[in-house]
């Protein structure tokens, strides 16, 4: 295997002990990123700006007591990084107690994951722009402009701390996704594709389908209303990669979650959702792997958070897993959505009238006790009528609570892994199948293309 | 500057206060903290854009940042959150042809300030050797040795850690007096951004910004657990030094905020329909940042945004500019780089182009973009402006500068009405105080905002608090039911630190100054 990008391990190790050795604190933790970032942008069918750049920094918590503070810094000389380790100190010495502060953590067991695929880790500049030169020709060949974008991460983080714990895990993702438009400005289209591994980025395919959704996509009137609604699955993880944030046992037990349970407490155990809908975690999952320790270097393992529609458990802090005399438990680093067997072909033609919809756009919390969102369709509306597509839509705002959508859930398809990031950069891995549930509330009509 | 005919001479006053020009006349203004740029620094910058064009560049420009954050953060009677970042880094950016390469290092030595130059270099070549366009540099005036830092009296870094956590700790303490009140949570953010910017050209700024986030959040328990709200503070981001947030009194003011808090556990749920809407500045500054200053992004609207932040319906310039109607006749938005306390106020932009302020929206007619250097040509001939309006930003040493938004205001009324006096305004409305739930489409078409505290207005009156409110509409109708805008009393700055745009996406700091308002008839939903 090639040699990762950014520092390799042995270096981080080398840069922790030397902080860890400057340190006069009581306790001390380092944490280190290292790593690499290409990007190509594509606009009015050129090229608009490419680049790249190396970055390491070094984070620094020190503790004395339950006094703590963390200072960040890029500057790796020797001097630098002492001048880094005195100004936490200084900071933490300065600091009030925290009280919720936990003493830092010994040597850990983790999982072995590979996570990290020189396909991505090698990504040069050029095959870059040849991927961005197959959807500028497609896009011109189908008389459309595309605007797109690949985003490419490679690098190594480690965590150390002065009770004896190190442990690096080195990752790498890529996100390419685009949009193609008419010269009008009346039709578009949009797809995308994201990975840990570059290999299984279908740009090709990733260009056809943004300019036939573009080629399909020209809006019709419809009423705003509660429709069935088909999601393709990057539509599915925009709205689920919400719910990963809501998976936590503190703001539930604090009576402001809409998992907290009326009186007091929580709703753990209880059958919230459609049985259909199981929801977990897994760092070790397939071309979605994820470090296997979290930030304080809490080991990750696979975690079911619903099983067939029944909460099994929600994620606690060791600070407030102590409080309610229970383990701690890490909140997820990717969520993976159990899929089905029902094709979207099979979901449309199932359907006596409905939506398709590919995608969402400023998607925005409205009310945590019902977990509801709004948010706007986007690149590709379309109407289901008697088993088939009849016609593209209009875009609409939708207002939508999450919890009734994973209760009215009708048909799974696969699982895949989507590009689920509003903003299209490599994020936390979701995987996720198309649904289609019943009564989405489209609230009203966007002008919007 | 080019500034709209009827401006008033306290609008150009507050306008031009810290712009370039002026800033020798501000009193108060001191130095920022030790750990300044050196020479060292300085030199090497010089040295690499020397790389660039000497490995072929048509034109380079690049920067040295060091963006410094400190955060305290607090819930309840404990500290959450003391936390320092320090990134320092150069990059170029260079033009070959009409493409642009850009790369950047944290390393501050020759050898690898070379290899970044070169590849920058490098890059832009080969993207022009993929797709070969065109790239006209708007003219700008020459600055080899300018300087400028944000006006402040006291430096956030210079005040301690102990000071920042007593001042939010008892901010909580008062807050958590209240009935119902559970939590408390609150922060104070601090930014300070060190730019270097050279040309090759021969321009050379150096520039530090201060940048400060106070923020509070209290919610309320109902007495059966059942029900809980929350009520976040009417504070704002703002450009300005620690003095800004010792004059907030988060202290005396954070009952008030619980108390309203408590009160939304009671409140009516409104009825949905047809409503008059007082919008407090506190409410009305981020609608104006979604829905005129995005859409007023000349890439966006030409599509260079397409796959991310959308395009816009201010399309195409040459349709558009100076004969669409966004709003009533006295609605006047004016872009600019030079308000006081704003956090898009700058002395130069990263491409070396002087702040000033201009005319977006004349007497409600749509008249001018936002533009970078390399997007003045393109609108030239709509608009007659041959020069940048200085809009270029990188948010930190790796990312490339491009056209982002400046602060863009809405001018106060001629008349100075005052808050009592909109609300007198209408007979059935509703008052919004606070920023809440906000969603805008990819052209700044459909809006819908929330807010934090929302009062039903009765006869001129308000009358009882509301809650579970979002407006709805598309935007140039709301504009349009714009009926009674606010003085000068009632202007007040909004602000975000978080605006995103591009891929890779960048947050950019910017702020909103705008009176209170009332606008006619506008649709309400109920979020419950």
């Amino acid at each position: 295997m090639a040699e990762a990008k950014g520092l390799p391990s042995s270096d981080l190790r080398e840069i922790s002990d030397r902080v860890l050795q400057l340190s006069e604190a009581d306790q001390c933790r380092v944490r280190i990123n290292s790593g690499w970032r290409g990007y190509t942008r594509v606009a009015t069918n050129r090229i608009t700006s490419a680049g790249g750049s190396n970055n390491t920094s070094v984070n620094i918590t020190s503790v004395f007591g339950k006094r703590v503070a963390t200072v960040d810094t890029n500057r790796l000389a020797d001097d630098d990084l002492l001048q880094a380790v005195r100004r936490s100190e200084d900071m933490a010495r300065l600091a009030p107690e925290n009280p919720e502060y936990m003493a830092e953590l010994s040597a850990q067991q983790y999982q072995q994951i590979q996570a990290y695929y020189p396909s991505t880790g090698e990504l040069e500049p050029g095959t870059r722009a040849e991927a961005a030169a197959i959807a500028i020709r497609q896009a011109q060949n189908a008389g459309q402009i595309v605007a797109s974008y690949m985003d490419v991460r490679a690098g190594t983080s480690s965590i150390a701390t002065s009770n004896g714990l190190f442990a690096s895990h080195s990752n790498t993702g890529v996100a390419y996704t685009l949009t193609s438009r008419t010269p009008d400005g009346l039709q578009s289209g949009w797809a995308g594709d994201e990975a840990n591994d570059w290999s299984s980025i279908e740009s090709q395919r990733v260009a056809n389908d943004a300019v036939r959704k573009c080629r399909d996509w020209r809006k019709t009137a419809l009423d705003p209303g509660e429709y069935t609604a088909i999601l393709e699955p990057t539509a599915v993880g925009m709205l689920m990669m919400r719910m990963m944030n809501s998976f936590n046992q503190r703001t539930a037990d604090e009576g402001r979650s809409y998992f907290s349970r009326p009186g007091g407490g929580n709703r753990i155990g209880e059958t919230l959702f459609d049985g259909k809908v199981t929801i977990y975690s897994d760092p070790s999952y397939a071309d979605a792997e994820t470090a296997p320790f979290n930030g304080s270097g809490q080991a990750l393992q696979r975690k079911v958070w619903v099983n067939a529609g029944r909460l099994e458990d929600l994620s606690r802090s060791r600070y407030w897993a102590a409080e309610s005399a229970q383990d701690p438990l890490p909140g997820p680093a990717n969520l993976i959505m159990q899929g089905g067997t029902d094709s979207l072909e099979e979901m449309i033609a199932s359907t006596r009238r409905g939506v398709l919809l590919t995608r969402f756009w400023y998607i925005r919390g409205l009310n945590p006790r019902i977990i509801s969102y709004t948010g706007l369709t986007r690149d590709g509306t379309f109407l289901i009528e008697n088993g088939r597509i009849t016609r593209p839509v209009t875009n609409f705002r939708f207002n939508q609570s999450l919890v009734s959508m994973l209760q009215n859930i009708e048909m799974l398809g696969p699982a895949v892994r989507v590009a689920a990031s509003e903003n299209s950069s490599v994020s936390a891995p979701i995987v996720v199948p198309a649904l289609k549930v019943n009564g989405f509330n489209l609230s009203s009509v966007s002008g919007a293309i | 500057m080019h500034l709209p005919q009827h401006f008033s001479r306290r609008d150009f006053m507050r306008l031009a206060s810290t712009s370039a020009a002026s800033t020798a006349l501000l009193a108060n203004v001191k130095p920022v903290l030790a750990q300044s740029l050196t020479n060292f620094e300085k030199a090497l910058l010089l040295y690499a854009i020397d790389v660039a064009m000497d490995a072929g560049a048509d034109y380079a420009d690049g920067r040295v940042i060091r963006t410094q954050f400190e955060a305290v953060g607090t819930r309840e009677q404990r500290i959450t959150q003391v936390q320092s970042t320090d990134s320092f880094g150069i990059n170029v950016r260079a033009l070959v042809g009409g493409s642009w390469g850009f790369s950047a290092t944290q390393f501050f030595d020759r050898e690898a300030i070379s290899a970044m130059a070169r590849e920058a270099v490098a890059v832009a070549r080969a993207n022009n050797a993929v797709a070969p366009s065109t790239t006209l540099l708007a003219p700008v005036d020459i600055y080899p040795d300018a300087s400028w830092t944000t006006p402040h009296s006291i430096d956030p870094f210079s005040v301690s850690l102990d000071d920042k956590a007593a001042l939010l700790l008892r901010a909580n303490e008062e807050a958590l007096r209240i009935d119902n009140i559970r939590f408390a949570s609150s922060s104070i953010l601090s930014v300070k951004e060190q730019r270097l910017v050279a040309t090759s050209e021969g321009s050379f700024i150096d520039q530090t910004f201060l940048r400060i986030n106070p923020a509070m959040n209290i919610t309320a328990i109902s007495d059966d657990g059942g029900d809980f709200q929350t009520r976040g503070a009417t504070v704002e981001p703002a450009g300005r030094g620690y003095e800004y947030v010792l004059g907030l009194d988060l202290v005396g003011n954070a009952s008030r905020w619980a108390e309203e808090a408590a009160m939304k556990l009671q409140a009516v749920s409104v009825d949905p329909g047809e409503w008059d809407l007082v919008l407090h500045p506190s409410n009305l500054w981020l609608t104006i940042h979604e829905s005129i200053g995005h859409p007023t992004e000349l890439d966006r609207a030409l599509g260079y945004e397409a796959n991310y932040a959308g395009t816009s319906f201010l399309h195409p310039p040459e349709e558009v500019l100076g004969n669409t109607r966004v709003g009533p006749d006295f609605m006047q938005f004016v872009g600019n780089r030079s308000e006081f306390g704003g956090c898009a106020t700058t002395g130069w932009d990263d491409e070396a182009v002087p702040a000033e302020s201009w005319p977006i929206i004349e007497d409600g007619i749509f008249v001018d973009y936002q533009t970078t250097r390399d997007q003045a040509a393109w609108i030239e001939a709509q608009t007659g402006i041959t020069r940048s309006h200085g809009c270029a930003y990188g948010q930190n040493w790796e990312s490339m500068p491009f056209q982002r938004m400046p602060n863009v205001s809405l001018m106060p009324g001629e008349q100075d009405l005052s808050e009592e006096d909109v609300i007198a305004a209408t007979d059935r409305g509703i008052f919004i105080e606070g920023r809440g739930s906000y969603s805008i489409d990819q052209q700044r078409y459909n809006i819908q905002f929330a807010g934090q505290v929302f009062w039903e207005i009765r006869d001129g009156k308000k009358y009882q608090m509301l809650r579970d409110v979002a407006y709805v509409g598309r935007t140039p109708d709301f504009w349009n039911s714009m009926d009674v805008i606010g003085g000068d009393s009632t202007y007040f700055l909004g602000a975000s630190f978080s605006d995103a745009k591009g891929q890779p996406m960048q947050v950019n700091a910017v702020s909103h100054g705008c009176p209170i308002a009332l606008f006619r008839n506008i649709e309400l939903i109920n979020t419950a």
